[in-house]
Formats: structure tokens, sequence, C-alpha cells
């Protein structure tokens, strides 16, 4: 942040001379809507990033603009977002977005109802730009700073630790994965950089709010987690309120790379508000003995599309992936995974549940690769689906290429509805319809539920309370 | 009718393109071998042992596009197409088929009828057969085809196939083919069923050099029964490539699809299915398996089952599964004396006739467990 601070007058300057940018008075750094070479260099000065980001967004910039829109197998409704009418970098600095006064009271309700606490709201609802995290977490900062844990932005990561972070970055998921990875590339901001060194478990799950940065939950954030050998880390991103949100499109990429022995585990519950289409490219890379998981919970958004996948390159090597997908009215959560087994006695497991109420629609899509001359190799893939009224949608497009007869894959998936004894038996008892519908939906992902660490399952449980009402009687 | 058909589907073809990698139907598929471009209709066919006659069957014969024995009060000779509609991605093969096929049946019954076609195709290049199946209201007809090689030569077929069943009919449809090694089939396969109808299709694979079947299966009327089966053999240098929809427009309707493959040697399957629910077509019952059977280390599956719901009174469900025979099974058959590679064979072909055993017809199962050993004599 100092060397932003350090760099703005200069490039307020410089910036008449470059483009035709816009510089309300609300943001301290803007790139202006719409997206050319001049966003990447406004970035990249803002940021004061090293010659090789700079050159390394240029190159990304030019393959998001070669790929097409991948319409051919997804949703139509990616046509909807205008890349010209989209900010690609924001940056309030340490003022405030906002006051209270303009915050939804629909979203004050939903603090309330959930119970988030003071500080987070301040934090969630844009009406304070930092989380004041000094306070609650300096203890578990100090440890994890004893034992050689890095943990910064992913800015300060790359400057700081390049000898570390460079071999990693976009090695997981290269810049021309997809047409959106590419978009990231070209333009990301904020995320964190993560480095656990040999041998060192993290016990407390490290969290996107110990740092102070209102970038956090960025537009374009990029994440870069290393495991050393025999380490474990466990990860979690976003929150189940929802984020006040008025940007319209997010896009990230996440990469974690699990050397020998190590585990990871990352857990995201995303809560957009319905207007954002959230994008995102999630990849790990599991070398001998490591381990990776995904825990995915989706609730909000207008679309998401998201496959966290795992790259089994070491023996031994384990994936997984759980997924909650939750769709209301006007909402798709077109999610899934990825399993790629490349080394022999590897095993992967993807369980994925998905609701659709009211008129939303689900999607699961996946993929598993076992090319040849492997042996060994495991998957098992489970994906259920429960649908709430009459016009919700799912849909399920698994594909799986199996070369050789040493492996066993499985898959299954069920679509069914909360049958009308259930409800019964539960109204019989004294529940509304809807308190029945709720428990009954809440008993469908239980299990997939308990996967997550105990404070943001109560939270879960209250937000489907929350979404399931009026969705029947 | 002929030239009103003809003509625009020609002007079709010439429009639409080949497939193309980037197609979601293709995923997977070998796109480049269904480019027909430059290939001409094949000419007169030759004539070679048939096989034995099926039991209260009448045969029809073709050798390629021209009909040599077989006539039927049912059975009218057609000579154009009835111009199928590709939804799973060759319209232009269905373009091509709806201009240039000139032979063909079509069985129309209100009754009992049992109709055996054979195809003996031979010479290189193409040939369009149709198969029109029209169950009357109470009909129940039982209809072979068969797909057989005279020669060596590489034919490409483009068989189109149309089923349309009226209330309460009934259909058992099986096609088998053994075509050679150089061959090529492209089979188009349409049904429609209406209220009550039952119609139980199956096909059995053994033979060609690259399979292209698209099967698409309408259930819209109520209390409607569509049974799918497929028994597929590949060995080394073959392809097989099965695209599946079963689309389910009416309320209390029932699809049940299981495919089978066995592979052998380098051999490749693709199978892609796709349920489809309509809006308000509740009381769906709709099941989807593919299993794959992995007999060497070379051999590729490849699995795309998919689900699409947009009703919710539903029961639907898919299951797709690779693996090998498994030790247990050859140690439990070993134990009682039979050799491991005996028993694997054993398990193989019992995986297979779990598929045939749904035709619930013992004619037509003893013709599909021929082919079946056919194939299994020059594996093993």
């Amino acid at each position: 942040m100092n060397s932003e601070t350090a760099t703005v007058q200069q490039v307020a300057k410089e910036k008449d001379e470059v483009g035709n940018f816009s510089f309300p008075e609300n943001h301290k750094f803007d790139a202006g809507f719409g997206l050319t070479k001049d966003t990447l260099d406004y970035i990249s000065k803002v940021k004061d990033e090293p010659q090789w980001i700079n050159d390394f967004r240029h190159r990304a910039l030019e393959v998001f603009r070669s790929k097409p829109m991948p319409t051919n197998w997804a949703t139509e409704d990616l046509n909807a977002i205008d890349f010209d009418k989209i900010r690609y970098y924001l940056s309030d600095g340490a003022t405030p977005k906002r006051s209270w006064d303009d915050v939804p009271p629909e979203v004050l309700e939903t603090f309330d109802r959930l119970g988030v606490p003071q500080q987070e709201r301040a934090f969630l609802a844009g009406v304070e730009a930092q989380y004041d995290s000094e306070a609650a977490y300096s203890n578990v900062k100090e440890a994890l700073a004893d034992e050689g844990v890095i943990f910064v932005t992913c800015s300060e990561g790359l400057k700081e630790h390049e000898e570390i972070f460079r071999p990693w970055f976009g090695k997981v998921i290269p810049t021309g994965d997809n047409k959106f990875s590419a978009l990231n590339s070209a333009v990301m901001s904020g995320g964190s950089f993560i480095y656990i060194p040999k041998g060192v478990k993290v016990k407390h799950p490290l969290q996107a709010y110990f740092r102070i940065n209102s970038e956090n939950f960025g537009q374009f954030e990029r994440t870069l987690i290393i495991a050393d050998e025999g380490s474990e880390v466990m990860y979690m991103e976003g929150c189940t309120a929802p984020k006040f949100e008025t940007a319209t499109l997010h896009s990230a990429v996440v990469e974690l790379v699990a050397m020998k022995g190590a585990k990871i585990q990352y857990i995201t519950v995303q809560n957009w508000s319905s207007n954002v289409f959230n994008l995102v490219t999630k990849r790990g890379l599991a070398h001998e003995d490591a381990e990776i998981r995904w825990i995915d919970c989706n609730i909000g958004s207008r679309l998401t599309m998201k496959y966290p996948g795992v790259v089994m390159k070491g023996e031994r090597a384990r994936g997984e992936v759980i997924s909650i997908a939750l769709a209301n009215d006007g909402q798709h959560q077109d999610t899934g995974a990825k399993m790629v087994h490349a080394a022999n006695n590897t095993t992967s497991n993807v369980v994925s549940k998905s609701i659709s109420v009211g008129e939303g629609r689900s999607t699961y899509r996946g993929q598993v690769l076992i090319p040849k001359h492997l042996k060994g190799c495991k998957n098992n893939t489970e994906c259920d689906a429960l649908l709430i009224n009459p016009k919700s949608r799912t849909d399920t497009y698994p594909a799986i290429t199996v070369k050789g007869n040493q492996h066993v894959t499985q898959h299954e998936a069920s679509v069914s509805q909360v049958s009308q004894e259930m409800l019964f038996y539960m109204q019989q008892r004294g529940l509304s319809e809807a308190q029945a519908m709720s428990l009954a939906v809440n008993g469908f992902i239980n299990d997939l539920v308990s996967e997550f660490p105990m404070e943001y399952s109560v939270e879960l449980k209250r937000l489907i309370d929350l979404e399931m009402e009026g969705s029947v009687g | 009718m002929f030239a009103t058909l003809t003509s625009p589907a020609l002007e079709k073809y010439e429009e639409l393109d080949w497939p193309i990698r980037t197609v979601e139907n293709w995923r997977f598929g070998s796109w480049k071998k269904a480019n027909l471009s430059g290939l001409e209709l094949v000419g007169s066919g030759q004539s070679a042992d048939l096989p034995s006659p099926v039991e209260g069957y009448s045969r029809f014969v073709f050798q390629n596009a021209e009909l040599v024995s077989g006539s039927h009060d049912s059975v009218t000779v057609l000579s154009e197409s009835f111009g199928p509609k590709s939804r799973l991605g060759s319209e232009k093969l269905a373009a091509l088929h709806t201009a240039k096929s000139s032979h063909g049946l079509s069985v129309k019954a209100g009754s009992e009828v049992a109709i055996e076609v054979i195809h003996l195709v031979s010479g290189e290049g193409l040939l369009l057969p149709t198969l029109v199946i029209e169950a009357e209201k109470g009909a129940k007809i039982k209809v072979i085809e068969r797909f057989l090689s005279a020669d060596s030569a590489a034919t490409t077929v483009l068989s189109a196939v149309d089923v349309n069943l009226a209330e309460g009919a009934k259909v058992t449809y099986l096609v088998t083919q053994e075509l050679n090694a150089a061959s090529k089939l492209i089979r188009l396969a349409d049904s429609c069923l209406k209220a009550s109808a039952e119609a139980t299709q199956a096909v059995i694979h053994t033979g060609a050099k690259w399979v292209r079947e698209e099967t698409y299966s309408t259930v819209d009327g109520m209390d409607a029964r569509s049974e799918i089966l497929s028994v597929a053999l590949p060995s080394t240098g073959q392809e097989y490539d099965q695209r599946t929809f079963q689309h389910h427009g009416g309320r209390d309707t029932y699809s049940n699809l299981l495919f089978k493959n066995t592979l052998f040697g380098s051999s490749k399957t693709i199978f892609s299915g796709l349920i489809f629910v309509d809006e308000g077509a509740h009381g769906t019952d709709a099941y989807q398996t593919c299993r794959n059977l992995m007999m060497t280390d070379e051999c590729e599956a490849n699995s795309m089952p998919g689900l699409e719901i947009n009703a919710d009174d539903v029961k639907c469900s898919h299951g797709s599964t690779a693996a090998r025979v498994s030790d247990e099974e050859i140690f439990y058959l070993q134990a009682r004396g039979i050799n491991a590679r005996d028993a694997r064979t054993l398990v193989a072909k019992g995986f297979s006739i779990e598929a045939i055993e749904k035709l619930q017809d013992e004619t037509l199962e003893a013709l599909a467990l021929e082919v079946v050993e056919r194939k299994f004599a020059t594996v093993e």
C-alpha cells in the first residue's frame, strides 16, 4: 500500500496522457471502464510491479482476446457479459466505500439473522475498507511467522518472495487454460500467496480475513498456495454473508501446489449478490503421497462456473472435491470437478450435491481422465440433485475417459425431490411446511456440511433456512 | 414427393458443414471419419452365404441397394428417405441421407408381424439404407435388422431408422452389426412412443472399423415405456461412438437405457447419453447406465452420461463404470476348476448377457447371443 501511495500522484499525471480514464472521487485508484493495454500498464504502475509481471499481463491479454467464449458447451448467458462496461481495477486505499445508509436493508437483515459479528459486518458491507484483524488474530500471525509460514498478498509475494513464487506461478493453471484464466492473468489484483515450509502443520485454518486489505475479495484475485514436503494447511475464503457487491464480473484463479506428502484443504463459501458472474479457475497439483481437497459451497451469484481440479502428478496422490450448490430464482450454479490422474495408484473422489429452488438451475460438469499405461487409479464420482419446485432445473454432464484395465472408476448421479411423505410426517409433528422443507434440505446436504469447519457449517445451515423461505406454500 | 424432398435436401446438404472438433456432440469422437465428401454410392452388390433363417420371421435381403428377395403384406419397398433429422451432431449426414437414399423398407402394421431385414453390403463406397417402422394401435411388431459384409472392401453404410408407435403398440427391434474390419457404419435412429406404447430396441455391435450411432428416443405418451439396449464388443482397430438422447415430453413416462461395452485389444468406445425431461413432464422415470468392461491395458473408454431435468416430480439416475473382471470373480471360478482364461471369458460373456436378457424374447436373445459368441471366438 505504501508503494501505491507513493506512485499515485505520478500515475494520476500520466493517466491523463495514456487514456480516457474516468476518475470518480470515491475510488483512489481506478483503471476505468474497458480493457486495453493501458489498463494493464495502469495496474502494473499502481502496484509497482516488476517488468516480468507486466509482460505476463500483456501476453495474457492477447490470449484472452484470441479465445472465443466457450458457449459451444457453456450457457449462452455468458454473452451477456459486456467486457467494455467493466472496471478492471478499483482500489480504495484506506477510505471507506460507503456509509451505513447506503447499505440495503435486506443485507442488514441478513447479517442480523446470520449473527455476523459487528466488526465483520462493517467490512462486508463495505462501510469499513479494512477488517481490523490485528487485534483478533495477532497471536495467530505471530505463531505463523515463527514457523516460517509466508502469508502475504499476491503482489507482495511476487515482489518479495520471487524465488519461491515465480517457479510455480502460472504453472498449475497456465494463462491459456481458458478464456477467463487469461482474463485473470491480464488484470489480476488481490488474492493471497502462502508458503508452508517443510514439515510445518498449520493448526489453525488460514483465512483471507487475516490480511488487512480491501483487495481480499477483489474481482480478479489470484491465489497461489505452496505446501512444501510433509506440511499441512487449511485455507478458507469467502464467507457465508452475502457480499454487497456492485461489480458484475468476478474471475479468480487459484493455484495449489502440494509437494511430496503435503496436504492442502481449500474451503470456499461463495455468496455473491445475484448480479455477479462468478467465473473461477481452481486447480491443484499433487505430488507423491500428497493430498488436495477442495471443499466448495456456492449459494450466490447469477452464474457461477467453477470446476476445481486436481492433477495427481506423483504416485499415490489423492484428490477430492466436495461441493454443495444452491440455485435460486435467476441463478445458475454450473459447478463440478476435474480429476487428472497422471501417476500410478492415484485416487480421486468427487461428491456433489445440488439443490434447485424456484426457477434456479444447477449443473454438474465433471471430467475424469486416466491416461494410458498407468496402474491402480481409482475414481469415485457421486452427484445428487434435489429439485424443490416444478420449474426448478438440474443438469449433469460428466465425462470420463479411462485407458487400460488396471483402474476402477464409477460414476453415479440421481435426481429426486423431497418426498411428500417426509413433509407430511414433519408437518404432523408441528413443523410448518417451510420448516419441514428446510429440515429436509439440510438433511440432504448434512454429510457434506460436516466437512466444513464448525462455525461455517452453522452459518451454512442458517443460510439454507433463509434461502428456503418462501420456496414452498 | 421424391423431387420435393430431395432437391431442398441436396441444397441443405451442400450448405451444412461436416462435423468439427469443437462441436460438443463430437467430443472425444473421430469427427474426421464422419467426413464423407468425395465418397460415391456403391454399385450393384455381391451375393454371399446368408445366416440360417430365423424361425417365424419373413426375410428381406438387400444386396447393396437392390432388394433380392422378400415380400410381405405389411412391408412396402421404399425408394427414398423419410428425411431423418439428426439432433446429435450429424445434421449434414442426415441431409445427405435425405438427398440421396434410394432404398429401404417400411413396415406398417396393426397386428402381429415379424420381419427380418438383411443388408449384405460389398464394394468400396457409400450405401444409404432406410427403415421405417409404423406400429399402429395394438400392433405387435418384431424386426431384426442385420448388417453383413459380402467382401472385404471398405463400405460406408449410412443408415436411417424411424420407429413410430401409436397408442398401445409394441415393438421389439434388434440390430446386429457384423461388418468387415474396413467398413464404417453411421446409424441415425429415431423413435417416438405414444401413450401406453412399449418399445424395446437393442443393438449388437461386433464388426466395422468405426461406428457412429445416434439414438434419439422420444417418450411422449402417458405410461409409454422405452428400453434402449446395446452390447458392443470392439477389438483392436475398432472404435464405437454412441450418442443417445432420451426425451421425456409427457407425464408418467418410463425409459431405461443399458449399454454394455466389452473392450478388447486397443479398441475405443465413446458413450454420450442425455436424459432430457421437459418442463411439466412430471412422473418421469428415466434411467441410464453405461458399463465398460476393460479386457486389456490398451483399450479406452469415454463416458459422458448426462441429465437435463426441467421438472421436479421425477425419478432419474445415471451411472457409468469402467473396470476389469475382478480378481475375486476369477478366483471363485478357478477354485471350481475353471482356468483363469476361461473364467475371464465366462464373466465377460455374462456381462453382455445381462443386457441381452432384457430383450425378453427367446428367439431374439438366442440370435444376439450367437453374434456375441462369434466375436468371442475371434478374440480369445
